[in-house]
C-alpha cells in the first residue's frame, strides 16, 4: 500500500493543478468595467427533455441583445448576453447559474424555464444581489425569501388553471377529465379546474401519468370509463402528443384543451392533422395586434413564435431598460432589482413596444412604460406579472388558429 | 471567479466522494452499481428531511449516509443470486425506482417541487468565508473517507473483496463468505453515495427528484473508469478530471466559431461521450492500472505487467 499513498499524493497534486487550469480559462474577463460590455445571463433548456423551445429562446436573446445594441447601447455601453445550457437538469443549471454570477458577473439571469431549474438557481441569484427572471409557472417560486430579485413573466399555475377552467366551462362542458404528466402543479391544476367545475354544478376528475412513456392507452381508458366532455392535457409536448394519439384511437369526440407548453406549434407540426384537430390552448400573451409582438416575429422570420421565447426578449430588454433609466450608477443586479418596475408599469409613462425608442426616451429623461412582446409587464409585489393577456388558440388542419384574445 | 472555483471544487469533492464509493462496491468487489444516483438522494432526502425536524446538520449527513449503507445491504441480500450484467441493470431500476418514490411521495418530499431552504453549516457565522469552510469540510472528508477506504483496502479483508471480485468460487473454496463480503462492499459504496447526497442538499440548499437522474451516475462512472476502476487515487483524479472537461468545455465553447447556442451545448455533450470513448481505446485501465498483488517473496522479481492481469479480470 506505499505504492497507493505516493500516488495518493501525486494525485492531489493534480487536483491543484487542473483547478488552476480553469482558471486561465476565465481569468481574462473577470471584471466587468465601465466600457465593457454590460453581461447579461441566459440560463435556457437547450438540450434534454425541456429543450424544445431552445432555438427559439437563444435566438430571441440574442435578437434583443442586437435590438438594444443597434440603438447606441446602454448608457454608452453594449449589451452582451451569454447563453449557458440548463441540460434540462437543475444540477447542471446551478453549475451554469454560478458560472455567469461568479466569472461573468451579470447583472441578471433570463430565461429559466422548468421549475425545478428556476427553484435551483433562486438562491443562488437573490444571495448574489443577481437579478432572475424566469417563464416558470409554479406558485412556489415567488414565495422563496427573494427580497424583490425574482421577476417572473409567466403567469402562474393558479392564473393558468383558472383560465383553462373558466373557458371550459364557456363551451359548455360539465364532465371534466385532467390528465398530465407529474409535475410542480400537476395536482394543483387539478384543485382548481375540478373545484370550478364543481362549484358550476359539473364534476372534475384527475390523474397523474409518468412522463417519458411511449402509450398512455391505460390512462385515457381510465379518463374515458367517466365520460367526459372536456380532457384538459397537463403535459409538455412530448407526452401530450402521445396522450392525443391514444385519444384519437380511442374515438374521443370530445373537447380537448392544453396548456402553451403542451399544446404549440411544435405539436401542431409533430402530429397528424387529424389527430391534433379541435384542440384548443390558452398561451399567456401581449394585447392582440401588439405591435412588439409583430415586430419580433419579423425579426426572427417566423410566423409565430411561442410565449416562452417572447419572454426571453423582455427579460433581456428589461434589464437594458432599468439600467438605462438609473445612467448616474453604475451598472449591477441592484439598480436592475430597484428599477424594473419604474420602466415596465409607471402609469405616467410614455407607453413604448420598440426598445430603441424606448433608449431614446429614456435618454431624454422621460417615463417610460415598456410592454414587450410576451406582454404588458406589470409586476406584483411579489414579482409576479399581472395584467397577462390569454390567446385562445384551436388547431384547426394542422395549425394553430386564433381565436381570441382576453 | 474564486467563489466559482471554490464552488467547483466542493462539487468536484461530493464527485469524488462518490467515485471513491463506486471504486469500493466496483472496482474492489465487482459489483456494477448503476443506481449510484438513487443512493444520492436517498442520503441527500434523508439529511434534509431530519435537518428539518430539528436535528443537527452533522448527525443528519451521518444519518443519510447510514440510511444509505442499510438500504444497499438490503438490495444486496434481495439481489444475491445476481452479478454482473444482470446485477448492473437491477440497480439501474433500484435507482430509477427510488427518484420515483420522491417524485410521487409529496407528503414526504414535496414532489417535483422539490425542497428548498436547506440549511447550511454555520452559513452565517462563517459569512464570507462559507465558501471556503464548506470546500474544506467537502474535501477533509474526501480525504478522511479515501483514507479510511486506504486502510480497509489494504488489510486482509480488502484482499477478500478482491478475491471474490475477480472469482467468487475461488473465494467460497477458500473459505470467505461471498454474501457477507459482497454485502459489506456494497453497502460501503452506497453509505458513500449517501454521504456525498447529503453534502450536496446542504452545498446547494435546493433538492428535487429531477437532480437525481442518470446522467450524473454517467459522470462518475466516466471519472472511475478514467481514473483506473479499481482505485482510490484514480477516483478523486478522475472525479477532478470530469469536472475539469464538464466547466472547461463551457470557456472552451466561446472559442468555436459559426455555432449557434443549441449546437455548442450539443457539443458539450458530445465532448463527454468522445472522452469515454477515446479512454477505453487508449488506455482501458485508466490512468491507474490494476495492481498486482501476489503473496510476499522478496527472491522473486515482479515481472508481470499490471496490463497483462486487467485484461483477464472481468
Amino acid at each position: 500500500m506505499r505504492m497507493n499513498r505516493r500516488h495518493f499524493l501525486a494525485g492531489v497534486a493534480g487536483a491543484g493543478t487542473l483547478a488552476g487550469t480553469l482558471t486561465l480559462g476565465g481569468a481574462g474577463r473577470a471584471f466587468a468595467q465601465a466600457g465593457q460590455p454590460i453581461k447579461i445571463g441566459i440560463v435556457i433548456p437547450l438540450t434534454g427533455a425541456t429543450s424544445q423551445f431552445g432555438t427559439t429562446m437563444s435566438a430571441a436573446a440574442k435578437a434583443a441583445a442586437k435590438d438594444i445594441n443597434d440603438a447606441g447601447g446602454v448608457n454608452g455601453r453594449m449589451v452582451e448576453v451569454l447563453i449557458e445550457d440548463d441540460q434540462s437538469n437543475p444540477e447542471a443549471a446551478v453549475r451554469a447559474a454560478r458560472k455567469l454570477i461568479d466569472v461573468d458577473k451579470v447583472v441578471s439571469i433570463g430565461g429559466s424555464y422548468a421549475s425545478a431549474v428556476t427553484s435551483a438557481i433562486a438562491p443562488l441569484c437573490y444571495e448574489s444581489k443577481t437579478v432572475l427572471f424566469t417563464s416558470s409557472g409554479a406558485d412556489s417560486i415567488t414565495k422563496t425569501p427573494h427580497n424583490g430579485y425574482i421577476f417572473r413573466t409567466s403567469p402562474t399555475v393558479t392564473l393558468q388553471g383558472t383560465r383553462v377552467g373558466q373557458y371550459a366551462l364557456e363551451l359548455g362542458a360539465k364532465k371534466m377529465f385532467f390528465l398530465g404528466p407529474q409535475t410542480p402543479f400537476a395536482q394543483n391544476y387539478i384543485d382548481i379546474i375540478s373545484g370550478l367545475f364543481k362549484d358550476a354544478g359539473g364534476t372534475g376528475q384527475g390523474l397523474i401519468y409518468e412522463d417519458k412513456r411511449a402509450s398512455y392507452r391505460t390512462e385515457v381508458d381510465q379518463a374515458l370509463r367517466t365520460k367526459p366532455d372536456v380532457i384538459v392535457l397537463g403535459g409538455y409536448v412530448p407526452d401530450t402528443s402521445v396522450v392525443l394519439k391514444d385519444l384519437y384511437r380511442a374515438g374521443f369526440t370530445g373537447k380537448k384543451i392544453g396548456f402553451s407548453f403542451g399544446v404549440n406549434p411544435v405539436l401542431a407540426d409533430g402530429v397528424p392533422a387529424e389527430v391534433s384537430e379541435g384542440t384548443a390552448s390558452l398561451v399567456p400573451s401581449a394585447a392582440e395586434d401588439s405591435p412588439a409582438y409583430k415586430t419580433l416575429i419579423g425579426k426572427l422570420g417566423k410566423p409565430a413564435l411561442d410565449s416562452y421565447s417572447c419572454q426571453v426578449y423582455d427579460h433581456v430588454v428589461l434589464t437594458a431598460l432599468a439600467l438605462a433609466s438609473d445612467p448616474a450608477t453604475a451598472a449591477s443586479g441592484v439598480v436592475v432589482h430597484d428599477k424594473v418596475r419604474a420602466i415596465s408599469q409607471d402609469a405616467a409613462g410614455t407607453k413604448v413596444t420598440d426598445v430603441g425608442q424606448a433608449l431614446k426616451l429614456l435618454a431624454d429623461k422621460k417615463a417610460i412604460n415598456y410592454d414587450g412582446p410576451s406582454g404588458p409587464l406589470a409586476f406584483a409585489a411579489n414579482g409576479d406579472v399581472e395584467g397577462v393577456f390569454f390567446r385562445y388558440e384551436e388547431v384547426q388542419k394542422g395549425k394553430l388558429t386564433l381565436l381570441k384574445v382576453a | 471567479m474564486i467563489s466559482y472555483l471554490l464552488f467547483i471544487g466542493t462539487l468536484t469533492a461530493i464527485y469524488a466522494l462518490l467515485s471513491l464509493g463506486l471504486v469500493a462496491s466496483w472496482g474492489q468487489a465487482g459489483m456494477v452499481n448503476l443506481g449510484l444516483v438513487g443512493f444520492f438522494g436517498l442520503g441527500a432526502y434523508c439529511s434534509t428531511l431530519l435537518t428539518l425536524l430539528g436535528l443537527p446538520i452533522g448527525l443528519a449527513w451521518v444519518a443519510g449516509g447510514l440510511l444509505s449503507a442499510v438500504m444497499g445491504i438490503a438490495f444486496c441480500l434481495l439481489t444475491r443470486t445476481l452479478r454482473g450484467d444482470y446485477l448492473a441493470i437491477v440497480t439501474l431500476g433500484f435507482g430509477e425506482g427510488l427518484r420515483l418514490v420522491e417524485l410521487n411521495e409529496r407528503w414526504l418530499t414535496g414532489g417535483s417541487d422539490g425542497i428548498s431552504g436547506i440549511p447550511a453549516p454555520f452559513k452565517a457565522a462563517a459569512g464570507e468565508l462559507f465558501p471556503w469552510l464548506y470546500f474544506a469540510i467537502a474535501w477533509g472528508i474526501v480525504l478522511l473517507a479515501a483514507w479510511g477506504l486506504n486502510r480497509v483496502l489494504g488489510s486482509p479483508f480488502g484482499r477478500a473483496l478482491r478475491a471474490v471480485r475477480d472469482d467468487e468460487n475461488v473465494a467460497a473454496v477458500a473459505g470467505k463468505s461471498v454474501l457477507l463480503l459482497k454485502c459489506q462492499a456494497f453497502g460501503m459504496g452506497a453509505a458513500l453515495f449517501g454521504l456525498a447526497g447529503a453534502l450536496y442538499a446542504h452545498f446547494t440548499s435546493y433538492i428535487s427528484p429531477d437532480n437525481f437522474v442518470v446522467q450524473l451516475t454517467i459522470y462518475i462512472f466516466l471519472a472511475v473508469t478514467l481514473g483506473g476502476y479499481s482505485r482510490l487515487v484514480g477516483a478523486i483524479l478522475g472525479a477532478v478530471a470530469v469536472m475539469s472537461i464538464l466547466e472547461s468545455s463551457r470557456f472552451a465553447a466561446e472559442f468555436v466559431p459559426g455555432l449557434n447556442a443549441v449546437q455548442i451545448a450539443s457539443l458539450r455533450e458530445f465532448a463527454i461521450a468522445v472522452a469515454l470513448i477515446i479512454i477505453m481505446q487508449v488506455r482501458p485501465q485508466g490512468i491507474f492500472g490494476l495492481k498486482n498483488e501476489k503473496a510476499r517473496a522478496p527472491a522473486q522479481p515482479d515481472t508481470a505487467p499490471a496490463s497483462v492481469v486487467s485484461s483477464h479480470v472481468k
